[in-house]
């Protein structure tokens, strides 16, 4: 399998690691990943806010990219997956589209709107399938509880997204069970992390990243996992913030989608990366058969 | 003959703050065919096996919206929700009240919240003193005006939007999505004279709590799509006064900080959206997170071709007149 590996602003720079544990994955899997250095932010829904055929337009461009080398995209975020399926579906409205291509057509830019947006979760459930995971798993993940935070922009607007139901996605819960963990179902598995708000009303934001957490905690999460390094930011770096909110310790180690697929093929923790992380997760590591913590 | 009929274990929140100590979940188990709505069912629970169960509905056809409360966790109306899905997917049916509104008793819910933040917004029309309505003849619009905004007028203020929404459950400043869609529906109204005044103060009156989770618009049983309409107001109102405010002064820093290197430059941000001043404030928490990513502070590589995300932004950003 080859896709346009879409990897996003986050995963370049402070979340290096989910890159580097997407990478890993995708060669243990034999998904070549084919890059773009000329891909631009998809705009993380703020340029959204600010002026939505803009928004549209650096979107259509990314996706014109992938069009012309003849591949679908990868995406490892929510909220890019989301950005770019919001961007296919806009430009199929006309009027957005005149506009767009009035910017587009003098830079030699076309897009006939054949790329489809795909995140690493789908592709894994979906187009790897969860047989071939299970075969391939060398380190099952036996014991560890983990609460699925699947992010905003990956479900909804569901009749959108062109996934699963937004309601009630089942296929983060199906793939921890192939990787030989216990999913934990939780009300916050769907929910907001709060990170859109966490630099206008950054307590409200951390209010609701606690609660989610503590959520997953109370239900007997050892550790939580998300496909959006938007939400590991709010749930992982911002942690500290959460406690507070919510007045309670929490210790929630948080995984990106790939680190606990690369845990359970065999990984070790310096090839994800997991060193990155303010909270750590040896104590989910200390659950896994040795090697895990090399 | 009757339909195939489905066991149907309901679990239901029962609570009298008055009385109980603290809620209790009861369990009924009817015999239904799988179509019957799970208002129907409540009422048979109420009419044959417990009369002090209570709960709030009138039309029994999605139109009154006074039915909504929470299924399986999710804000919607029970007319309309049909046991049969529920059980087949969580093996009984947990109804729960409303959230974000205190509960008066059971199912019932005390809406006082959600009509608060609604009179907020002024729902009325605002007409131009200098020129009133007609009185001889309606004031007309032409289709492409009501265009605009047709899916609003559809909200039967159900609550379920307020009930879903993770911004009023965390700050009570938020107005809530179907208190905001109405506001759009005001503020392209052609009648209505208070368009610029309704958008200035939104931006200081809970605008830029939403967090865009389109929980409203999954949970609105009208598909009236109050994110989308939240999303266009914030728009408007950064057209009108521009970025005067952290939520609009972060969206316009986001567009300003990607228009030149194509990629987001983390560090810049902050000091776009909090200032300088602000900014020192986030230093201890950026600190600990620069101890482990300490690419949080390095200029990210620009990307090949930015000259034509420049070019775009001339074209589109300029087009708009936006700042």
């Amino acid at each position: 399998m080859k896709l346009a590996y879409y990897p996003g602003c986050v995963a370049q720079e402070s979340g290096r690691e989910l890159d580097l544990a997407t990478r890993w994955v995708c060669r243990a899997l034999d998904i070549e990943l084919v890059e773009f250095p000329s891909f631009s932010c998809c705009g993380s829904g703020f340029v959204d806010e600010a002026n939505e055929v803009l928004n549209v337009a650096i979107n259509v461009r990314n996706l014109a990219i992938a069009e012309r080398a003849g591949l679908d995209l990868l995406t490892i975020c929510s909220t890019c997956q989301g950005m770019l399926t919001l961007a296919n579906r806009r430009y199929s409205d006309p009027n957005v589209r005149a506009r767009v291509d009035r910017a587009l057509a003098p830079l030699g830019i076309a897009y006939r709107g054949t790329v489809q947006v795909k995140h690493l979760l789908r592709v894994l459930v979906e187009d790897v399938g969860i047989p071939e995971l299970r075969a391939k798993v060398r380190r099952p993940l036996a014991g560890v509880r983990v609460g699925a935070f699947y992010g905003c922009h990956l479900l909804r607007p569901s009749d959108e997204t062109g996934g699963e139901p937004g309601e009630e996605p089942k296929s983060f819960e199906a793939l921890l069970e192939a990787l030989g963990a216990d999913p934990v179902y939780y009300r916050g598995r769907v929910m907001c992390c709060g990170f859109p708000i966490q630099f206008v009303q950054p307590e409200a934001a951390s209010r609701i990243a606690g609660t989610q957490i503590a959520a997953a905690k109370d239900h007997g999460a050892d550790a939580m996992a998300t496909p959006c390094p938007l939400c590991h930011i709010s749930l992982d770096a911002y942690q500290n913030r959460a406690e507070r909110a919510v007045g309670r310790s929490l210790d929630m180690p948080v995984f990106h989608l790939p680190q606990v697929v690369g845990l359970a093929l065999g990984a070790t923790a310096s090839e994800l990366g997991l060193s990155r992380h303010l909270v750590s997760t040896d104590p989910v590591l200390a659950k896994l058969a040795p090697g895990a913590r090399a | 003959m009757a339909d195939a009929t489905v066991s149907v274990p309901l679990d239901v929140y029962r609570y009298q703050p008055a009385v109980d100590h603290e809620p209790r979940y009861q369990r009924y188990t009817l015999d239904l065919a799988p179509h019957t709505p799970v208002l129907t069912a409540l009422l048979k629970v109420r009419a044959e096996l417990d009369p002090t169960l209570a709960l709030r509905y009138s039309c029994r056809s999605a139109i009154c919206g006074s039915c909504a409360m929470q299924i399986n966790a999710k804000s919607r109306l029970a007319c309309e929700t049909p046991v049969g899905p529920e059980v087949a997917s969580h093996g009984r049916i947990v109804v729960e009240p409303m959230r974000n509104q205190g509960v008066v008793r059971d199912l019932v819910v005390d809406q006082t919240p959600f009509w608060r933040q609604y009179a907020r917004i002024e729902p009325h029309l605002k007409l131009d003193p200098a020129q009133p309505m007609p009185a001889d003849r309606p004031n007309p619009m032409t289709p492409e005006e009501v265009e605009r905004f047709h899916d609003t007028p559809r909200c039967i203020a159900c609550a379920a939007c307020f009930s879903a929404c993770p911004a009023v459950e965390a700050d009570p400043a938020f107005p809530g999505p179907m208190a905001l869609a109405k506001l759009y529906r005001f503020v392209v109204d052609p009648r209505d004279h208070g368009r610029q005044d309704r958008l200035v103060r939104i931006q200081t009156e809970g605008l830029w709590l939403c967090l865009r989770c389109h929980l409203c618009t999954d949970s609105c049983p009208k598909n009236v799509r109050p994110s989308e309409r939240i999303r266009d107001l914030k728009e408007m109102a950064i057209r009108v006064q521009g970025p005067t405010e952290r939520g609009s002064r972060h969206a316009v820093g986001f567009k300003e900080n990607i228009r030149t290197g194509g990629t987001l430059h983390e560090l810049k941000l902050v000091r776009q959206t909090f200032g300088l001043a602000g900014t020192a404030g986030q230093v201890g928490q950026g600190l600990r997170i620069w101890r482990k990513k300490p690419e949080i502070v390095k200029r990210p590589r620009p990307i090949e071709g930015r000259e034509e995300l420049e070019s775009i932004y001339a074209a589109l950003d300029e087009e708009d007149g936006a700042r």
